[in-house]
């Protein structure tokens, strides 16, 4: 059994081989997609500024096309941190309201709609931007998703959780600020409070119901030593964290399991046939 | 008196990309890498696993399988060896039905030998029997004045065929792998310790040089660390590929080594058989 002082330390990287690694896999997905390059949506977030950090590193500025795309509601903190995030990498970063889009869809068809509803339109907006993007300049869309958040399903499928590649993906938060640090990232992303920045005043910790760093180690003792929810709380975890986490990684497969198809032949595509896609 | 010059045997270990289940483009990078081994004058040259057709192939592994007697990718190759001995690694139709991950020997300008790998991994992120069939026997393969037996990947963690190897008379044993990297605290691929850890006890116990050869690049979001090394007997790493690169490893191994060990320490000659019990 590992001692509880142990599980965090399991959970750090060598960071100049983490990067190396990284960077290869950004570069050798776009030469295989044989792509010009990558978009990414800078959120002023710690992901978005890690994954666009990696991307400069690996294929250099002028192949990596930053969009800061805000709502009316959105923090200015945000855009003062992708500014700065953009800046620190040398990047041009192209900024565009998605407010009117947004504001005439929800006004025309439901002005009633919940904030939730609202939040996944903008991430879906801010999606379909960027693969448009993408598409015009022959380039592939950069995921700035992390493990921790994605297994916790704290992603709008089908928005933020879309990409063509995604290095941060078999990260966990904790790895995306160890990294970000190793970088020399602008300290004022690293250190806020993650959120979505969805709503005013959101943060991922408040509306997840557990800290990071919890979550991080809990889905670590679950998914990658096999260890029971008991066994897991025996280590000192409250027992209603570990419950919330296991809560949500539950509701949230179907997030990372996309296409349901009903099987009928011996051919189902991703069950019978399996086609690898490079 | 001085006696005859050392027994030597140069090795070539080709750290490769293979291009997924691009057998024509893999085939024209095998025969350059095999001109340049012949310009190092290496006397056996080592390719890594399925390094003919990449590995995660799923259901295209039927579409790349060879039948080396007949095909005319593997004449092209064979008459490209007729000064050096070469073992690639591709997907073998078993002249009985099915296909079989395969290491091809290639030696005076014909197939010298073909062995099929005997363990496929199906578990974690591996799949192989649910694509490949088991191959049923071991043997030996002379080369350049010496006996190699010939591992492919997963083998290695059932150490019996490497003692039957050694047992049988073989004085290096030859490793293709494509075994996938993972990362962890060390300035080394977390996965290589494995395999370091697996070739050096190899080399020590069975008394004999061990050769590891691995690849680098990309497959479905699933990287090769490269690490590629050759182990003196007794377990001592003499050489190592860089990671993440590819990389032509040569090295000369003196024969005369395994003969000195085998007196200093006769674990093989010792070995006793028939003993009762489980």
């Amino acid at each position: 059994m590992l001692r509880r002082e142990e599980i965090a330390a399991r959970l750090t990287l060598d960071a100049d081989l983490a990067v190396a690694v990284l960077t290869s896999f950004i570069v050798d997905t776009v030469a295989g997609a044989q792509a010009r390059g990558v978009v990414l949506g800078l959120s002023g977030g710690i992901d978005s500024a890690l994954a666009a950090a990696l991307a400069v590193r690996a294929l250099g500025g002028a192949r990596v096309h930053a969009y800061y795309l805000p709502y009316r509601l959105s923090s200015p903190d945000s855009r003062r941190d992708a500014e700065a995030v953009a800046r620190h990498l040398d990047l041009p970063l192209t900024s565009w309201e998605i407010t009117a889009q947004i504001d005439a869809y929800f006004d025309a068809v439901d002005p009633e709609a919940d904030s939730v509803r609202r939040g996944n339109k903008l991430a879906r907006e801010r999606m379909a931007i960027l693969f448009d993007q993408a598409k015009k300049r022959d380039c592939l869309v950069l995921g700035t998703s992390n493990k921790t958040e994605t297994l916790l399903g704290y992603s709008t499928v089908f928005g933020d959780h879309a990409s063509s590649l995604n290095p941060l993906g078999d990260l966990w938060k904790r790895q995306v600020w160890q990294l970000s640090r190793h970088l020399g990232l602008p300290s004022s992303v690293i250190e806020k409070p993650p959120s979505a920045d969805l709503r005013p005043g959101q943060t991922d910790e408040a509306e997840l119901g557990v800290d990071y760093p919890t979550a991080d180690e809990v889905l670590y003792l679950l998914f990658d030593r096999g260890l029971r929810p008991a066994e897991v709380v025996a280590y000192g975890y409250p027992a209603a964290a570990v419950e919330r986490i296991l809560a949500l990684e539950r509701a949230s497969r179907f997030k990372r399991r996309l296409m349901l198809i009903a099987r009928l032949s011996g051919s189902a595509i991703n069950l019978d046939l399996e086609l690898p896609r490079d | 008196m001085v006696t005859a010059a050392p027994r030597t045997v140069r090795v070539g270990l080709a750290q490769l990309d293979s291009r997924l289940g691009d057998l024509a483009a893999n085939l024209e990078r095998h025969l350059a890498w095999i001109a340049r081994a012949r310009e190092a004058g290496v006397d056996l040259l080592l390719f890594p696993e399925l390094s003919l057709t990449g590995y995660r192939l799923h259901h295209l592994a039927a579409q790349v399988a060879l039948r080396p007697a007949e095909a005319p990718e593997i004449a092209r190759l064979a008459a490209a060896c007729k000064d050096l001995t070469a073992v690639v690694g591709l997907v073998e139709e078993h002249p009985h039905g099915g296909l079989c991950n395969s290491a091809v020997a290639l030696a005076g300008g014909r197939i010298a030998g073909i062995h099929r790998k005997l363990q496929l991994p199906t578990y974690g992120l591996f799949q192989e029997a649910r694509c490949f069939r088991a191959g049923d026997r071991l043997d030996l393969l002379p080369v350049a004045g010496t006996t190699a037996g010939l591992l492919i990947c997963e083998e290695l963690w059932h150490p019996g065929l490497a003692r039957r190897l050694a047992r049988g008379g073989a004085d290096l044993i030859a490793v293709l792998s494509a075994g996938p990297g993972r990362l962890g605290a060390a300035p080394e691929p977390a996965s290589q310790g494995d395999w370091e850890l697996l070739t050096r006890a190899t080399a020590l116990v069975d008394t004999c040089w061990v050769l590891f050869c691995g690849r680098v690049g990309w497959e479905e979001g699933s990287f090769y660390p490269g690490g590629s090394h050759v182990v003196r007997p007794g377990g001592e790493i003499v050489s190592r590929a860089p990671w993440l690169e590819e990389h032509l490893l040569v090295a000369d191994l003196d024969l005369g080594e395994v003969t000195r060990l085998r007196t200093r320490l006769p674990l093989l000659a010792d070995e006793r058989q028939g003993i009762e019990g489980p």
